[in-house]
């Protein structure tokens, strides 16, 4: 998960690796994702998220769509 | 993602612990060996451990067994220096280097780079917002298909 300047300079990206371009997010996005994923991470109860709780962090930060499905 | 919802075991909870409290304090990860002496055991039950914690990928090994990854930190330097006060540490990538932060609830500035020119992108984080930084975040491999290859995602 990279961060880039533009928009423009993601789909250089990927064309210089020869990849499809991928799934985007704003910055303010990556930072409440950042908060809701790792924000209880010293706890010592801490597990790690089932992949229902994991898709419902993804809504919460407006990530939808395939791209951000983990069930099959 | 294959044991997300499972409890870990106490002795591996102590060690995940351990492992952070470490990476705080020494700006480092732990060695095998450390963390061995520090349970007083053998390293066979440490890297045991260490195996189940990987599962999930919240931890991830180097073939020697060192620790390559302690989510967010990464054990190894990379591109994402997070910066907290004097203290410093490395993100594995973007989403990383904000879950410093984020993990520790306290202002950062996170040395970013662009992907694609490596122009500098520096991000500050303060009293819990961005403060400043700019910029798009591209994640190249859908989410299912993340763990097939964790240093490319």
């Amino acid at each position: 998960m990279l961060l880039f300047r533009s928009e423009q300079h993601i789909k250089r990206w990927c064309r210089q690796w020869k990849r499809p371009r991928g799934g985007t997010l704003t910055l303010a996005q990556g930072w409440k994702l950042a908060q809701l994923w790792y924000g209880d991470r010293l706890d010592p109860q801490w597990r790690s998220k089932t992949v229902t709780e994991a898709e419902s962090v993804f809504r919460r930060v407006g990530l939808v769509g395939q791209f951000w499905k983990l069930s099959t | 993602m294959t044991s997300l919802q499972k409890a870990p075991d106490r002795f591996d909870a102590r060690l995940r612990l351990f492992v952070y409290r470490q990476l705080l304090r020494r700006q480092e990860s732990p060695t095998v060996s450390e963390m061995a002496k520090a349970f007083a055991c053998g390293q066979k039950k440490i890297l045991a451990s260490l195996e189940r914690l990987s599962e999930s990928h919240a931890f991830m090994m180097q073939e020697s067994g060192e620790l390559w990854r302690a989510a967010p930190f990464s054990c190894i330097p990379t591109p994402f220096p997070v910066k907290v006060g004097k203290r410093s540490w490395f993100g594995n990538c973007i989403w990383d280097a904000l879950g410093i932060p984020a993990m520790l609830g306290k202002d950062a500035r996170i040395d970013a780079a662009c992907g694609c020119c490596n122009l500098a992108m520096p991000i500050e984080i303060k009293s819990g917002n961005i403060h400043s930084g700019s910029g798009v975040i591209h994640i190249a491999v859908p989410a299912r298909d993340w763990y097939k290859d964790v240093a490319f995602t």
